[in-house]
């Protein structure tokens, strides 16, 4: 199977031949690949070489933590590629944007309200957890809608909070 | 003579004193929170006892509950560790009013201490030299606060009368967003100490943070065992710690000249037990009492390391009414000791604190490396408590030595479940101006950023492009898999025998 691993504006063309052997542009590499014992930590052996990474899936595709630097790739298989580039670019510009609880917290302060018009970095929702007080930022410019907490609220990871049209 | 140790904390800290206890043939009590019905210190002391729900107020603060059940057990004694009721003079009190040994200072000294602005008045009248600020001015209105504001000058920190770590802490530049800094402030410390008075005082620029732990023992002595840089900080909350300070390095002179000041500065409160005094130090090496620390430091390990002393068995002992068992010429500092500690925040993401259960764990070895731990794979990392996983001390002939060590060690280092401030280590060792001891307490915020130093790291992309595919690619396999496996179970054979058996 061949794929385009891309990071930034930079692609590497990687063909994964059989489970011993993969082809990165043009190169032919021996690979013996592991997860250690069923865990997101890998292990390569790449033409002998040894290298243990964390992988995590991710919004923004797959990141790799190797050797304490973190790398973010999308991995698409060529007939993926071929769909997105007719498709045009991403979406996340203009869509609806739903900022989730990173984790679980209380509301400590809401310095929005419900039509409000923010821009991109403002802060939308103070959330205390683990002793911290953290600001979740918007991401983008648009209009605060659908408040669905208030102050003094708990909160769920993963709990929609309000959304930014 | 108490033979018997509540330890009122959880995590490392707690395992930490119950390891010292163990050593010394004591037996251990610890309480718990819901939460942490599974942790380290409950399953590592000999008699463990539900304090309450999750939350610090219903649990870990709950100084009447701890002392009933330290009377229950029949402990002798009651070692806070840090954060929680370490610092609450009326804690202290209330187990020498229950008859318990507070392995601690005095609850006279935790109250002049412990007020900060108590503090800074009681050792400038024992002429130690403090940063300028509303030292010994008691609680202050808000208006109050504001009108002194201009007359300290700009930029100036508010901190809380009660606090610690960074919490109730904002760092205001003109008098304009103080308003809202300060109520900020209020409900922070409000929050974590259950008092929102809050003091001020002058931002000294480019200052280092170094501190000195002293041990003092019932019978009037008191020593120092030299100084501790902890510069390295982000939001005022500590990093990463050395044994001794290459700021101060080989000056012996300066070292005695500050450690005398912090031998004073404890005497100032008859203090007893262990302590550090904080102090603020300028580039042109002035120095300036910051606070002073009633109780064990998070970075104690690193003084440890260096001078060999057990912090933690040395504070039983004293408790116990022993002499020192050093003088100060009996002290010296041998090598380098650098501490990271290890937090469930990411780096890549803000330090946003993470949660979740910690899947698999592999701790780094070898010569040189201690981790003290509170974790284990399977356990839990709630939002309840403060971030620290773990902290990973390495100790080295030289700086050097040590700083190789730290590189290799969180190398190492493997925790998965949640995300980690590892990354974020292992580029500050190899930063320039870490390696060359040219930082001050501004360094990580302001002129360190993990994009800024990976960028100019020797990476391997095509290494991380390989990996991430094989992923991709066994995901892919898998999902196909699954979806074959699918079809398999709608059967045409399945389909005819469930025909069938309606037939009947």
């Amino acid at each position: 199977m061949k794929y385009v691993t891309s990071i930034g504006k930079k692609e590497f063309m990687i063909e994964i031949v059989d489970e011993h052997q993969v082809v990165v542009d043009d190169t032919p590499y021996a690979v013996d690949f592991d997860s250690v014992s069923g865990q997101p930590v890998y292990s390569l052996l790449l033409d002998g070489q040894s290298y243990e990474s964390y992988v995590y899936p991710s919004e923004d595709g797959w990141q790799v933590l190797l050797h304490g630097t973190l790398y973010t790739f999308t991995v698409e298989d060529e007939r993926e590629k071929r769909l997105r580039a007719s498709l045009g670019s991403r979406i996340a510009e203009w869509g609806e944007y739903h900022l989730k609880a990173p984790m679980p917290g209380l509301v400590v302060a809401l310095p929005v309200t419900d039509g409000q018009q923010v821009e991109k970095g403002d802060v939308l929702l103070i959330l205390e957890s683990m002793k911290m007080q953290n600001e979740l930022k918007a991401p983008r410019a648009g209009t605060v809608s659908r408040l669905r907490v208030g102050v003094g609220d708990s909160v769920e990871q993963r709990q929609t909070l309000l959304s930014v049209l | 003579m108490f033979s018997k140790v509540l330890i009122a904390n959880r995590g490392e800290i707690a395992v930490r004193i119950i390891r010292a206890c163990r050593e010394l043939g004591m037996q251990t009590v610890a309480v718990f929170s819901d939460a942490d019905r599974q942790a380290l210190h409950v399953r590592y002391a000999d008699e463990a006892y539900l304090l309450g729900p999750a939350p610090s107020r219903e649990s870990y603060l709950r100084a009447e509950r701890i002392i009933e059940i330290a009377r229950k057990s029949g402990a002798g004694a009651i070692h806070p560790g840090y954060g929680f009721l370490a610092e609450r003079a009326d804690f202290a009190q209330a187990c020498l009013d229950a008859g318990l040994a507070f392995i601690g200072p005095k609850p006279s000294s935790i109250a002049a201490m412990g007020d900060k602005a108590v503090a800074r008045a009681t050792v400038a009248r024992a002429g130690v030299p403090v940063v300028p600020g509303t030292e010994g001015e008691g609680s202050l209105r808000d208006d109050e606060l504001l009108a002194l504001g201009p007359e300290i000058g700009f930029p100036l920190l508010i901190k809380a009368t009660a606090g610690g770590g960074g919490k109730g802490m904002r760092e205001v530049h003109d008098l304009q967003e103080m308003p809202s800094l300060l109520h900020a402030a209020r409900r922070e410390a409000e929050a974590s100490f259950g008092d929102g008075n809050v003091y001020l005082e002058k931002l000294v620029e480019g200052a280092r943070h170094i501190e000195f732990q002293i041990l003092a023992d019932t019978h009037g002595n008191v020593v120092h065992l030299g100084e501790r840089e902890c510069s390295l900080q982000r939001r005022h909350q500590k990093l990463l710690e050395e044994c001794p300070s290459p700021f101060i390095n080989d000056n012996e002179e300066m070292r005695q000249l500050m450690g005398s000041v912090a031998v004073r500065a404890a005497q100032a409160v008859g203090y007893v037990n262990a302590g550090t005094i904080e102090f603020l130090v300028d580039k042109d090496k002035n120095y300036y009492f910051l606070e002073m620390n009633t109780r064990l430091q998070v970075e104690h390990p690193v003084t440890e390391m260096a001078t060999g002393v057990d912090i933690v068995k040395e504070q039983i002992r004293i408790a116990r009414g022993r002499q020192l068992r050093y003088d100060q010429e009996s002290i010296h500092l041998n090598g380098w000791a650098i501490e990271c500690r290890i937090n469930a925040e990411d780096p890549y993401n803000n330090f946003l604190p993470s949660t979740g259960q910690i899947t698999h764990s592999l701790l780094p070895t070898g010569p040189g490396v201690r981790v003290d731990s509170g974790v284990y794979p399977g356990f839990e990392i709630s939002p309840y408590y403060d971030s620290l996983i773990s902290k990973l001390i390495v100790w080295g002939e030289t700086r050097a030595e040590a700083i190789l060590r730290m590189r290799r060690s969180l190398e190492e280092y493997r925790i998965v479940g949640v995300r980690t401030n590892i990354p974020f280590h292992q580029n500050l060792m190899d930063s320039h101006r870490f390696m060359g001891g040219q930082f001050d307490t501004r360094f990580v915020e302001e002129r360190f950023s993990m994009e800024a130093a990976e960028e100019g790291k020797s990476t391997i992309p095509e290494i991380a492009a390989i990996i991430a595919t094989l992923v991709a690619h066994q995901q892919t396999q898998r999902a196909a898999h699954i979806i074959q496996r699918g079809e398999r179970d709608t059967s045409n054979w399945k389909w005819i025998s469930r025909w069938e058996r309606m037939q009947r």
